[in-house]
């Protein structure tokens, strides 16, 4: 990516989520897309390259995608890494609009779920897992990172009443977002006291699978109504990191922080809030790790220390993240970086960050044989 | 009852025929490794991620590891499980230096601590599980 690149996202959109639906795919795709070209003042027509990450995709991919919406493109991307993707793809708009390939990017994320698809999604996720997991029982995402959340544990002795107050400040800041799925009070006890799903994990360190889409326009910041254009800074992705580890303790973003914070010419210290991956809690922790926000093993008297709902001192996921809005399947990697536009543009309504120029989205997914392989990350910053 | 028919199963192909097919029928784990350099490696593959090698032998297991950390699944995605839980899912290191994700046969999960050794179940037990399962090995003090 340039330095100094003027290239942005000029429209976020979404599709609204639900626990259950008869509604397709392509519903809430196009529903999602719609929505952020007319945030963005565009059109079908105006749109050129189109980047889709989806789960459920297939058999379609971006191609006939483009058919189901009457595009004719010139650059098409397909996420291949999981929740990671949509931030990725954002990366890769920005890369081809650079060199040319497309001048506006659509970037929709999404898929149709309930909680029992979810499981069979799991159950065939690779080849790895569907062989050598899915045999014996291995109770899904749940079942693997509640390995990873106790060797962290074990390690580091990092705190459960710690961990939960991302899930708690979190659930403060999806009191304040209408379209949240689940915006009930929740304390700390209400996060321990959560029944056990594999141990350590607990419900409330889950997310709740359902359908819903996120999209965004990626195109040139002179194309932006004005004070709306949302400047990508930087970004990088990382998968497959390390390998033939099963359950590690980093998952990646460690490799490109420094470049990051190189290229925007400032540090974690000086972000206004941060989106990042909240599959669980423990791998928010190990991203605030990961990014430089507190040092490895470290991150339990971080979170002591400091309190993540929109107003708090590290306003973290400030809708209420995937946690408490629901994660409609790959959607979850966009949902960080709709909410990081929304709040760039002053648009965050009762859950508005008070001085929001700077924000780092994070996105982590496709889990392997043990944990997730993929990770990204980009800055954004406001043109207000 | 055979549970085991229950159990969903890994599709077998030319990668990981040999592996399956020792633990059905002898009870052995057969891990892969380049014929020069890298180490044993899990799970089966055509190629040595170690090395990029494609000429790789297998090495026969001890079975013998220890557990480095695990999680008690109370929620198992496939129904087969359901009758079983908590499932114990351990990542496990074996001593020819692979590790991989094995399930722990204990009815006490109060016994269950990162550390611990294990051993494969007896071939006799070990039949209706689908992959190479394990139980905790007593060490000498």
């Amino acid at each position: 990516m340039k330095r100094d690149s003027q290239i942005g996202i000029t429209g976020y959109g979404a599709a609204a989520y639900e626990k259950k639906t008869d509604r397709t795919l392509f519903s809430f795709l196009t529903e999602a897309g719609r929505n952020a070209l007319d945030s963005a003042g565009l059109s079908f027509s105006d749109v050129d390259g189109l980047a889709i990450s989806s789960f459920e995709l297939p058999p379609d991919n971006t191609v006939t995608a483009a058919e189901q919406f009457g595009m004719s493109i010139s650059w098409a991307y397909l996420g291949t890494a999981g929740s990671a993707g949509p931030v990725a793809s954002i990366i890769n708009s920005v890369h081809a609009i650079e060199s040319g390939q497309a001048t506006t990017v659509l970037c929709i994320a999404g898929d149709n779920y309930d909680v029992g698809g979810h499981f069979k999604l799991m159950d065939n996720f690779s080849r790895g897992l569907r062989n050598y997991g899915t045999p014996q029982g291995f109770g899904g995402a749940n079942g693997l990172f509640a390995i990873i959340q106790r060797k962290h544990m074990e390690t580091y002795g990092t705190r459960i009443e710690d961990l939960g107050r991302i899930s708690v400040g979190q659930r403060k800041s999806a009191r304040e977002n209408e379209s949240a799925l689940l915006r009930g009070p929740m304390t700390i006890e209400d996060y321990i006291n959560s029944r056990m799903i594999a141990d350590p994990i607990r419900l409330y360190d889950c997310v709740l699978p359902c359908a819903g889409a996120e999209a965004v326009v990626v195109t040139s910041l002179d194309r932006a109504e004005p004070g709306k254009g949302v400047r990508v800074v930087t970004g990088y992705e990382r998968h497959n990191h390390p390998p033939m580890e099963i359950a590690p303790l980093k998952g990646g973003w460690e490799l490109f922080a420094d470049k990051l914070y190189a290229d925007a010419g400032y540090g974690p210290e000086d972000m206004d809030f941060v989106q990042l991956y909240d599959d669980y809690p423990i791998m928010v922790a190990i991203q605030l790790e990961d990014l430089g926000f507190c040092r490895k093993g470290e991150v339990s008297r971080y979170l002591a220390d400091n309190s993540f709902d929109w107003e708090g001192t590290v306003p973290l996921n400030t809708g209420g993240g995937q946690l408490s809005c629901g994660q409609a399947g790959i959607a979850g990697g966009m949902l960080s970086v709709t909410e990081a536009v929304r709040q760039l543009r002053g648009e965050g309504g009762g859950r508005q960050v008070a001085k929001a120029e700077r924000g780092l989205v994070a996105g982590y997914g496709m889990v392997g044989y043990g944990h997730g392989l993929a990770s990204s990350t980009i800055i954004l910053e406001a043109t207000r | 009852m055979n549970a085991a028919l229950d159990y969903p199963v890994p599709y077998e192909d030319k990668d990981n025929a040999a592996f399956l097919t020792a633990w059905r029928e002898e009870g052995k784990l057969l891990l892969q490794k380049a014929a020069e350099g890298g180490k044993p490696f899990f799970y089966p593959r055509p190629i040595c991620p170690y090395t990029g090698s494609r000429d790789l032998v297998s090495v026969t297991a001890s079975g013998k590891g220890r557990i480095v950390s695990y999680s008690f699944v109370l929620r198992p995605n496939h129904p087969a499980f359901n009758e079983e839980v908590p499932i114990i899912l351990a990542e496990i290191a074996l001593e020819e230096g692979a590790s991989l994700l094995g399930r722990i046969i204990c009815d006490d999960t109060g016994r269950i601590a990162s550390g611990l050794a294990v051993e494969l179940l007896p071939s006799a037990e070990a039949r209706r599980y689908p992959l190479p399962a394990f139980q905790l090995r007593a060490e000498a003090e």
